[in-house]
């Protein structure tokens, strides 16, 4: 089921949404190879659902090109669809319906729906596909949600904050789930407010901000730039002195017996000084979007209103 | 009945299809029972023939309406105002929930992502909104059949059949303004407030027109003309009207189709 077409799955040319005088999205420059595992991150309404919706031909561009497998999705919508799974950010379903007959109304209007595969998924993912869907939690609806966008095994899978709401357990489920259909040659399209979610599943990664997209990375080269902020406590006083200097720590705070500092990339060095001394407790927090957009251009430009990549 | 667009609204439906015609079913068999007490030689159908012909005129809205027969009786009381009146709550309610429904319960996202076209989608519920109109109907004709029969009127079940054929008809025209407005729109509240709005200021300039000469030359731009204007009751289907109601909802229904092709869709 590998796309036929050697172009690019997904494909964007000065991408432009504007909501009446509102940024949705501006001038995107985006590129999605067949295969491939793209991960889609931004804050909170930064143009992430808008990108989607126009991928998807439920919104049309106020300038600019978008193509899905080399079709305008606007236009050629249908298209399109036979060979796009979707999962929307805010995720509606029939609620009058079990999720079992929510897939066959879908099934039917698709065509060709991979029924065993549909089966097994429901089980991996612990969903009970007899219950009505209002009876369902968030969480169950999620699972409901993210089957739906399978049932045809779609050459592209469109998935809009995919793991919100579900448990950690379900989470790792779903990761596989992904890995396993990258691997037969789908490309995936993911979006998420946070990293961590798509870093283990992603190949590349764009960030959007404020509706332009200002880096597309490989994931590991986005990592080694990741910040954390550590914070140790050590057993009695500890000279800042000894951490200032590593490679990678920058704002070095001590007091008394408790360091704090930023380490972009590996924590390595600043372990291994730490050693030196009795560690108490060592607690660290991934840096969010915008520390991570911070780091990569420096402050100035960051203001600046970013710049647009490709 | 999951089998496409059409199907599953209609099944959607169903409970409150039930209800509607039950309560549609109720009501009209009252018509029919208290036609021995209201209708035939009562005080109460002399009394009405000494009404004003105005007031008369305005009450029938414009079908023939002696209390003393049984086809004016019914026309007079079931078929000038209540039952197309009952279709057509039905129909524009079904035609706003249509497309503008689903958009406001944010349904219609993932039901567009299906490969269907748009224009399909607006024509199925367009199909699922008459076929629901007509099982209402068909209930009221049911029950009224039965309530002729059982109270001994003088109404011809093809008569009967062609009343109610023609309240769907008029039913469907304004649902399919409805779902129009809404495919348009997006907005069910907009959809139902303007097309109730039209129907009823349809239903007063075809109804007074007889009265006040000023109303005259806007009679034929008011649908209700062609469900009443030649009396299905009495005369049966009257093929150039059914024609021009028909007409209306396709008319509706491809500008319905346009501007929903043309829109981006509510988040």
């Amino acid at each position: 089921m590998t796309s036929a077409v050697a172009g690019p799955a997904i494909l964007a040319r000065g991408l432009t949404k504007m909501y009446g005088r509102h940024r949705g999205v501006l001038d995107l420059d985006l590129e999605v190879r067949p295969g491939e595992v793209f991960g889609y991150l931004g804050p909170n309404g930064s143009g992430k659902t808008t990108t989607i919706r126009l991928l998807l031909g439920l919104l049309r561009p106020t300038r600019g090109d978008a193509r899905v497998f080399d079709l305008d999705p606007w236009t050629r919508g249908v298209e399109v669809h036979r060979r796009v799974g979707y999962l929307p950010g805010e995720l509606a379903l029939y609620e009058q319906l079990t999720a079992e007959e929510l897939f066959a109304h879908f099934g039917h209007l698709r065509g060709r729906i991979d029924w065993p595969f549909v089966r097994r998924l429901t089980e991996r993912l612990d969903l009970d596909p007899a219950r009505h869907i209002r009876q369902l939690s968030r969480g169950n609806k999620q699972k409901v949600g993210v089957v739906q966008a399978f049932l045809h095994r779609p050459d592209l899978l469109v998935l809009d904050e995919p793991t919100t709401g579900l448990d950690p357990l379900v989470q790792e489920e779903f990761q596989r789930i992904i890995r396993e259909e990258a691997a037969e040659g789908r490309t995936v399209f993911l979006s998420s407010h946070v990293l961590h979610e798509v870093e283990h599943l992603a190949d590349r990664v764009g960030i959007i901000r404020e509706g332009r997209l200002v880096v597309v990375e490989e994931i590991g080269a986005l990592k080694a730039k990741a910040l954390h902020e550590l914070e140790l406590h050590f057993g009695g006083p500890v000279p800042a002195a000894a951490f200032a200097a590593l490679p990678g720590v920058s704002d070095v705070a001590v007091a008394d017996s408790t360091l704090r500092c930023t380490v972009t990339g590996s924590i390595d060095a600043l372990v291994k000084a730490a050693s030196r001394f009795e560690v108490v407790r060592l607690t660290s927090h991934e840096a969010d979007l915008e520390d991570i957009f911070l780091a990569y251009y420096g402050r100035d430009e960051a203001e600046g209103g970013g710049r647009s990549a490709g | 009945m999951l089998r496409s667009v059409a199907a599953k609204t209609l099944r959607d439906q169903g409970r409150a299809l039930f209800f509607w015609a039950v309560g549609i079913g109720s009501l009209a068999i009252l018509y029919p029972a208290l036609w021995p007490s209201f209708g035939r030689n009562s005080t109460y159908s002399k009394i009405f023939e000494q009404f004003p012909e105005t007031y008369r005129t305005i009450i029938t809205a414009g079908l023939g309406g002696d209390l003393g027969t049984a086809t004016g009786y019914l026309n007079t009381e079931l078929y000038s105002f209540l039952a197309p009146l009952l279709l057509l709550i039905y129909a524009v309610t079904a035609g706003a929930n249509g497309i503008a429904g689903e958009e406001e319960r944010g349904t219609l996202d993932l039901l567009l992502a299906n490969p269907v076209a748009r224009s399909r989608v607006v024509l199925e519920k367009a199909l699922a909104m008459a076929l629901g109109t007509a099982i209402i109907g068909l209930a009221l004709w049911l029950v009224l059949w039965v309530g002729v029969r059982a109270w001994n009127m003088d109404v011809g079940t093809g008569n009967l059949a062609a009343a109610t054929v023609a309240a769907v008809v008029l039913g469907v025209a304004f649902g399919s303004l409805s779902l129009a407005l809404g495919a348009w729109t997006g907005r069910r509240g907009v959809a139902l407030g303007v097309t109730l709005a039209v129907a009823v200021l349809a239903y007063f300039v075809n109804a007074l027109a007889p009265v006040a000469k000023v109303l005259m030359p806007y009679r034929p731009f008011s649908p209700f003309r062609y469900y009443s204007g030649h009396d299905p009751l009495r005369n049966g289907l009257h093929a150039g009207d059914m024609g021009v109601l028909l007409g209306l909802a396709v008319v509706f229904l491809i500008l319905g189709v346009l501007a929903f092709r043309r829109r981006d869709l509510a988040a």
